[in-house]
């Protein structure tokens, strides 16, 4: 994929799939980037996703705490706030909306 | 570059933004955490240090806008990351500068020939065009310290005006200027102090001492020059490369500089030859002349 493209698709919607991922438990930055990456939208850098989990927490639709691990490293643990899943439930119907209409479109294209 | 020394470079530049400390601990904290836990090197993960604490300064200035907007309308996270000039930022506000068509000629040699240029509040416009294209020649129009042979120039509001070089008095100390230029505003000595020195800051500038202005390096000079043409928080700032003689660091913050004074509804004309920030400016207006253009 054309990577460019692929940075500006995410660009807008890595916040939604952040919200997302944070809906049933909270997690931190590296473990979003997997999941981020297994999910199929593809390697998320560091330099993109921090900044993206900063905005979030600065408008108040996650709260982050520092904790130690057990075992591991003291880590920032992001969760999403009542405001957050608000957020996320309006803005998830409305990215269906329009990427059902964005497929409407190409579908026409390749079955030509 | 290993991890704490990109690590070290990425606390600095947070500060160059004039992040929060405390955040900036955690910024940083969570970069050495990531970087650990991947064992990747920093420069595939964040990139240069400069550009990760660009990001990070700009979601943290982005989210400033949207929480201003009643109800949080359309997408409320709105804003790309690294966007556009106009990305997450107020409409711009009524015009503050506007400029009809200025000729000036010196001797027989045609400089402008029917320059326009119209400049709202909270908006940069960039003046660019070869040596002796009348950039500087532009601006003392803009400033009214030269007339145009024909053409018209509107300020609206008070007017800042760094030239490119001189501005400053040999013999008095940085903060003498700062009272001077101060008081010719309307400035207690205290309010002109205070403000000097919170600007002087914001260009990683100590301006206490006593130092005479004539004793200043070039670089240091200029950024005299630029905090006093934002003494007293002028609606236009007319600005003549006032980062000659600024290493890459002060350069950055001038930029900043620009960036906060746009959001704070300023209308700023930046003299500049340098063409990678022109992407992040509103107006550019080249003064390239014509026939220049076509060969």
């Amino acid at each position: 994929m054309d990577q460019e493209r692929r940075a500006q698709w995410l660009r807008g919607v890595l916040d939604l799939c952040v919200l997302a991922l944070l809906r049933h438990r909270e997690s931190y930055g590296y473990e979003l980037a997997q999941s981020l990456d297994s999910a199929g939208i593809g390697p998320v850098q560091g330099g993109t996703l921090y900044p993206v989990l900063l905005r979030l927490q600065r408008t108040g639709l996650v709260t982050a705490q520092w904790r130690e691990g057990a075992a591991g490293p003291a880590r920032k643990y992001y969760r999403i706030t009542p405001a957050g899943i608000e957020t996320l439930r309006r803005t998830a119907v409305d990215w269906t909306a329009f990427a059902d209409g964005v497929g409407a479109i190409l579908r026409e294209v390749q079955t030509r | 570059m290993n991890h704490h020394g990109w690590l070290d470079a990425l606390a600095s530049e947070l500060r160059r933004h004039g992040i929060d400390p405390e955040l900036s601990r955690h910024v940083v904290s969570e970069a050495a955490s990531h970087l650990r836990e991947s064992g990747e090197p920093p420069l595939a993960v964040f990139g240069s240090p400069a550009a990760y604490a660009a990001a990070v300064a700009e979601s943290l200035g982005a989210g400033a806008a949207p929480a201003g907007r009643p109800g949080g309308v359309g997408h409320p996270l709105g804003g790309p990351v690294r966007g556009t000039a106009r990305a997450g930022r107020p409409a711009p506000g009524p015009v503050r500068l506007d400029v009809r068509g200025i000729r000036k000629r010196y001797r027989r040699r045609p400089v402008l020939t029917g320059v326009d240029l119209t400049v709202r509040a909270g908006e940069i416009a960039a003046v660019v065009g070869a040596n002796g294209s009348g950039k500087s020649t532009f601006l003392r129009i803009c400033a009214g310290l030269t007339s145009p042979d024909a053409g018209q120039v509107r300020v609206y509001g008070s007017l800042g005006y760094c030239p490119q070089e001189g501005g400053t008095c040999d013999f008095l100390y940085p903060e003498e200027h700062f009272l001077l230029v101060g008081a010719g505003r309307g400035m207690s000595r205290r309010a002109a102090r205070a403000a000097g020195r919170a600007q002087a800051a914001a260009l990683d500038w100590d301006p206490a001492g006593r130092i005479q202005a004539r004793h200043l390096s070039g670089g240091t000079r200029q950024k005299l020059n630029l905090v006093l043409a934002g003494l007293g928080e002028p609606d236009v700032l007319l600005l003549d490369e006032p980062y000659q003689g600024f290493d890459r660091g002060s350069y950055l913050d001038f930029w900043q500089q620009l960036w906060r004074w746009r959001a704070a509804g300023k209308a700023i004309v930046v003299v500049t030859h340098l063409l990678n920030q022109l992407d992040r400016v509103d107006t550019v207006l080249d003064l390239t002349p014509a026939r220049e253009m076509a060969s």
